[in-house]
């Protein structure tokens, strides 16, 4: 029997396999619930403290092994997520990692109070990444003030808290660091890297926001790096994100030092990818006769 | 992890004109019931490239999927060399689909663009067997963007082209066949597909006269599935997105 199980926390996950933040929302007309089961968390898309109602369109575009979006975080607002999502999700008997984001540390304190007395949620990620919020500046982009927003919110929740940090900045792990500090269980990252593209016809940006975050198989191997960095500064687990399409690259990132993976972008081609990424991470340490993932996680050799 | 993902057999692939080209799958395995409008997200390669799905409508399914498409880009031209045989990932149906038209409506009109056409002709097999008067007007941008329409005329309809450079029917927009959507108000529906400017022209004509009707949109997809909130789009309700909410809405509903 292979132990796939990671703590973060207080809270054990099944197995390392999560989706995403934003790429996954449990559709029952469309999704087999099933399949849905297997996965060791769910991270539904970021809520707000009230609803947003998103940017303007075009929201995504195609590129060369990923795509550029700027969805701008729409949603109905943690209320109606907590009353009409979490229900759906809860039924799923899956964790629930609700992501969350704000403008202010009182505000991020609000949500998360809100967010820690759902039974079904099992931890809360802190998104302090996200690139279309037309911000000056992200709050993973500064060491002191990511360290309060995790330490204020920390202060006030029972559940473990997940810093997601943004690619766009001089050292993450600096930024991972200090998360740490403010008392963050775990990491997560990578978010997306600021990107855009032009229309020549036109001579206007093709996105409506003007500018987007680039993800999908073109980042994975500055994200690798990235979790490889973090992983020798901290001690937290990372949840590692950023490209994933197959098991192979899970496993990368695994042995580079993740505790679990998200599975993103990928679904939105390849539905089935979170799953099989699963079944080739078990089927990886069947043939190389590994007992538990821990043997695995961090296992670079250098 | 979904429902309604499958593989399917192509069974034909062909040419029809310089731009458009029609592909049969075979639905063997398919369960659920295709309605006009609903679409399907094929994934063109198993590689990175294109990277995206790419959405089309359901021309027509009865034993097999049928859709028709115009060779834009480099998906839609790797999709057209597909040979028979050739497995496919698809899901769908995806969607929302036509609805019957109000009780007093005598008169139906399809107003479509290009490869806008493609919802149709399912639309007209269903109201083949009902008592309206069926029009098609249909435009696009000279004779290889022109579908045969011989099946729409079996169906009952009564066709008018028009085409930007008169090579086919009238010469210039669709907009100049709008003078064929005559008679009581109340008593017409509209359902239109096409290229935005096209379908806002409409908008605009059954809003003056008063006539309701429904349009159906494209946009590019990522998920098709409602997750990913791509595709939205704006409406008189707030942002809507196409794959799930959509593509078909109410023609008053979207802001073009």
């Amino acid at each position: 029997m292979i132990n796939l199980s990671i703590k973060i926390g207080k809270v054990t996950f099944k197995n390392p396999v999560t989706v995403a933040s934003g790429t996954f929302d449990y559709i029952e007309q469309y999704y087999k619930a099933s399949d849905v089961k297997k996965l060791g968390a769910i991270v539904p898309k970021t809520v707000t403290l009230s609803a947003r109602k998103g940017n303007l369109s075009p929201r995504i575009l195609e590129t060369p092994s990923g795509m550029i979006n700027a969805i701008g975080i729409e949603n109905l607002g943690v209320d109606y997520f907590i009353n009409e999502k979490m229900p759906k999700f809860s039924s799923l008997g899956v964790p629930i990692v609700a992501s969350i984001s704000a403008g202010s540390n009182k505000e991020f304190v609000a949500l998360a109070k809100k967010l820690d007395k759902v039974k079904a949620i099992k931890a809360i990620e802190l998104n302090l990444s996200c690139p279309n919020l037309r911000n000056k500046k992200l709050i993973a982009q500064d060491q002191k003030v990511t360290k309060e927003v995790v330490r204020a919110v920390k202060k006030v929740v029972q559940k473990p808290i997940i810093a997601k940090l943004s690619p766009n900045v001089t050292d993450i792990s600096e930024i991972a660091r200090a998360a740490e500090k403010g008392g963050a269980d775990a990491i997560s990252l990578i978010n997306t890297l600021m990107a855009t593209a032009i229309d020549i016809k036109t001579r206007k940006f093709i996105l409506g926001n003007k500018s987007g975050g680039l993800s999908g198989p073109a980042i994975k191997p500055v994200a690798l790096k990235m979790v490889y960095d973090v992983a020798q500064k901290v001690k937290i687990p990372i949840i590692a994100m950023g490209g994933i399409m197959t098991a192979d690259d899970a496993l990368e990132f695994i042995i580079a030092g993740a505790s679990m993976v998200a599975v993103g972008t990928a679904s939105f081609v390849d539905p089935n990818a979170p799953l099989d990424v699963l079944t080739g991470i078990s089927a990886y340490m069947k043939k190389n006769k590994m007992k538990s993932i821990k043997q695995l996680i961090g296992s670079i050799e250098e | 992890m979904l429902k309604n993902q499958h593989y399917f057999k192509v069974v034909s692939n062909k040419k029809l004109t310089a731009r458009l080209c029609h592909l049969v799958l075979s639905g063997k395995s398919f369960k659920a019931k295709i309605k006009p409008g609903q679409f399907i997200h094929l994934r063109v390669s198993s590689g990175l490239k294109p990277f995206f799905r790419r959405p089309f409508s359901v021309f027509r399914s009865k034993k097999s999927i049928e859709i028709l498409y115009d060779v834009v880009g480099g998906g839609t031209k790797m999709l057209s060399e597909k040979t028979k045989g050739t497995m496919i990932d698809c899901i769908g149906p995806l969607g929302t689909s036509f609805c019957m038209p109000p009780k007093k409506v005598k008169k139906v009109v399809m107003v479509a663009g290009g490869v806008g056409i493609a919802p149709f002709l399912g639309l007209s097999d269903v109201f083949k067997e009902k008592k309206y008067e069926l029009v098609l007007l249909y435009g696009g941008r000279n004779k290889d963007y022109m579908f045969n329409l011989k099946e729409f005329k079996t169906n009952g309809c009564r066709v008018y082209t028009s085409t930007d450079d008169g090579s086919v029917g009238v010469k210039g927009r669709v907009s100049k066949l709008f003078s064929k959507i005559n008679g009581n108000p109340g008593e017409i529906f509209i359902y239109t597909c096409g290229p935005k400017p096209m379908m806002k022209s409409v908008q605009s004509f059954a809003q003056k006269e008063g006539i309701c009707g429904q349009a159906s949109l494209e946009e590019v997809m990522a998920c098709g599935i409602g997750t990913c909130l791509g595709c939205s789009t704006k409406t008189k309700n707030g942002y809507k997105t196409v794959c799930k909410d959509g593509p078909v809405f109410k023609l008053d509903e979207v802001i073009f």
